[in-house]
């Protein structure tokens, strides 16, 4: 039978493939975008690529394929060839952030096809529609956009979208490794120091979390009581960013929304609600710094907004 | 001949810094570009800008690269249909789908790609030239060597002079507005203290919705990568620690960048004092002034004392102003949905 819905994940190396149950998820991106020297990346292990695409085919599930974020002259003969081992392998789809990339997939590559990522800056139904013509089939909406925004996107371009429905909010990206300084102090090197989670703390509780090239919210972007409303509003691909994060974390958030995707696809309204408070447990145990829903409200991206009681001691909440 | 372009951060600048020896200035009009709105001109002053500079010869690029709403689109065709209609000289962008727009009305009006469209590699290049722009800046991350390689690319190249250095990629940023923003529509500003969220409102049609903490989406950056961070790696914490995000003057640099022809050498500052940006603006002058008057007898030496104050001068108007931005960024905010 044909899933009613996609929910998709994110990791980065063959050891991270091989630790994560992913019997919850549909599809999976590979590669790390942020970093060529990420221990194992897939995008630099072409080998390691090739076997992963093969791996997650053969689980029946989609396989997406990762490009650089933000990528130079000098990344673009590896860019060019993470596309042709792509492309040889049959991969579902690739994800490109950068519009170089998207030129050279749409001319070079046309039989691959192409997401457009959450650092592409789609802000824009003009945007979404110029990236059409450059054969974009999905994309994900620009981080800072409420669901009001998403919404007429998604009207007017025509496309598929991609909303981050749980994870650590992708908040930039550098050209240097924030961590590479602090190598002496925490008595860790690259590349194993970024597989420490790195939070930074700031006054009134902002927390963020670095991988390095990456800064990421500190919070965990959680839209579980909101669910139902996304499925409303017709959106069926959703994204949990475990980039960062543990096979376990991964497995165990992966099914706890895939029960409530599959509660609210089948209407069933009281077992979401009566199921609601064990799925919070687990989220309240993985994401210890608290929660936030971003920017679909209109809001700060580190606020939350519902009635689920938050862990953090700043949030807001409507209820 | 290389331009030099200079911030029109207030009307006040604009005069300041054609007077300084600038060749071009730009101006943000209000809500529209990557600064708040204290740095951003009234149509009424901008066509005042236009007027002003073209009867000293000079030019102006207007500055609309905030990333606007998909139903602002109406309003900046209006604002652009203006500005083309009062002579302005380019526009400096950063919106994909906008650039195409503006481009398919306004064929003849030059679209210059900014900062904040991260033009990285050579395909991105010909991306934005196939949509129309003439001139691209270059990322403040490149170095002058992959600048060098890019001397074949069908576009003029900008090269920011004097600028910051953000830790993250400028327009890949959304760190500030993760922290606090605001937002209100700018045909209805806030008297006191702007409203949270006001989305639930009608739009008017030539509106601009405006978000404070979000340079992509019209406002000031808090800087918040400046703040004194708590580094908590799980078998400690490093206290006190800071991304990277210092701001710069190109020196050495600046003869390489003529040679190689580079179109446009911009100071970026509108944040800035209208005399300090004049002095700096009078410093670049004179120094392309003196490398191409004679290239083969030009020293740096009287440079460096010069740029030294200078240094001096922006790093403790850039202190001032961090910790503005920061103390900003740490109040409640107000309003709810």
């Amino acid at each position: 039978m044909q899933r009613q819905f996609e929910l998709n994940t994110s990791l980065s190396n063959r050891a991270d493939l091989e630790a994560s149950d992913l019997s919850s998820y549909d599809a999976v991106y590979l590669g790390n975008p942020f970093c060529r020297i990420y221990e194992g990346n897939f995008l630099e292990r072409l080998n390691d690529l090739r076997q992963a695409i093969r791996k997650v085919k053969g689980l029946g599930k989609k396989a997406y394929v990762c490009t650089y974020a933000t990528p130079r002259n000098m990344d673009m003969a590896q860019v060019r060839k993470v596309l042709e081992v792509a492309a040889s392998e049959g991969a579902d789809a690739i994800e490109a952030h950068n519009l170089g990339v998207v030129r050279i997939v749409h001319r070079e590559f046309p039989t691959l096809s192409l997401h457009v990522g959450g650092f592409a800056n789609i802000y824009t139904d003009l945007t979404a529609l110029v990236l059409k013509e450059h054969g974009a089939l999905r994309f994900t909406p620009n981080y800072e956009l409420s669901l009001d925004e998403i919404d007429l996107l998604r009207e007017r371009s025509g496309l598929e979208i991609e909303l981050l429905l749980h994870g650590k909010i992708p908040l930039g990206v550098s050209h240097e490794c924030f961590l590479l300084a602090h190598q002496k102090a925490a008595g860790v090197r690259c590349p194993q120091i970024c597989q420490k989670d790195w939070f930074l703390r700031g006054p009134n509780g902002m927390v963020l979390k670095s991988m390095g090239k990456w800064v990421a919210s500190g919070t965990d972007m959680c839209m579980l009581e909101h669910l139902p409303m996304l499925i409303a509003r017709g959106y069926r691909i959703f994204r949990l960013e475990t980039i960062s994060e543990t096979p376990a974390y991964r497995a165990r958030i992966g099914r706890v929304y895939q029960e409530a995707l599959k509660a609210t696809l089948n209407d069933e309204q009281d077992r979401f609600l009566s199921r609601q408070h064990e799925w919070l447990k687990v989220i309240r145990e993985l994401c210890p710094n608290g929660l936030s829903n971003g920017y679909y409200f209109g809001r700060t991206g580190r606020d939350y907004v519902g009635k689920v009681p938050n862990i953090r001691m700043e949030a807001k909440t409507d209820g | 001949m290389v331009e030099l372009l200079a911030p029109g951060g207030k009307m006040e600048m604009v005069k300041k810094v054609l007077d300084c020896g600038a060749d071009s200035v730009y101006v943000g009009p209000k809500g529209w570009s990557r600064r708040r709105l204290e740095f951003e001109l009234s149509d009424e002053e901008i066509q005042e800008s236009i007027e002003l500079a073209h009867r000293w010869g000079k030019k102006v690029r207007i500055a609309l690269n905030t990333q606007p709403k998909s139903v602002e689109a109406p309003a900046l065709l209006d604002k652009v249909g203006k500005y083309a209609a009062w002579g302005a000289d380019a526009l400096i962008m950063t919106d994909v789908g906008c650039i195409a727009l503006v481009h398919r009305h306004f064929p003849d009006l030059p679209v210059h790609a900014s900062v904040s469209a991260n033009i990285l590699n050579d395909e991105d290049v010909r991306f934005y030239e196939e949509l129309g722009v003439s001139e691209i800046v270059a990322d403040t991350k490149l170095s002058v060597r992959e600048l060098s390689q890019r001397s074949k690319i069908p576009v003029g190249v900008e090269v920011l002079v004097h600028a910051s250095h953000c830790y993250t990629y400028i327009g890949k940023c959304w760190m500030s507005s993760y922290i606090r923003t605001e937002h209100f529509h700018l045909d209805e500003p806030p008297a006191i203290s702007p409203p949270h969220h006001l989305t639930t409102s009608p739009i008017h049609p030539f509106a601009k919705d405006t978000f404070i903490g979000s340079p992509n989406r019209g406002g000031l950056c808090h800087r918040v990568c400046l703040q004194d961070w708590d580094a908590d790696y799980g078998d400690g914490v490093l206290p006190s620690v800071q991304m990277r995000n210092d701001a710069f003057f190109l020196l050495e640099d600046v003869p390489k960048l003529i040679d190689m022809g580079v179109r446009t050498l911009k100071v970026q500052g509108r944040e800035y004092s209208v005399a300090l940006v004049g002095e700096i603006v009078r410093f670049y002058r004179d120094l392309i002034d003196a490398y191409t008057a004679s290239p083969t007898d030009f020293t740096l030496e009287p440079f460096l004392q010069r740029l030294k104050d200078l240094w001096h001068q922006r790093d403790e108007e850039r202190k001032r102003k961090t910790a503005e931005l920061l103390a900003e960024s740490l109040l409640p905010v107000v309003g709810r949905v």
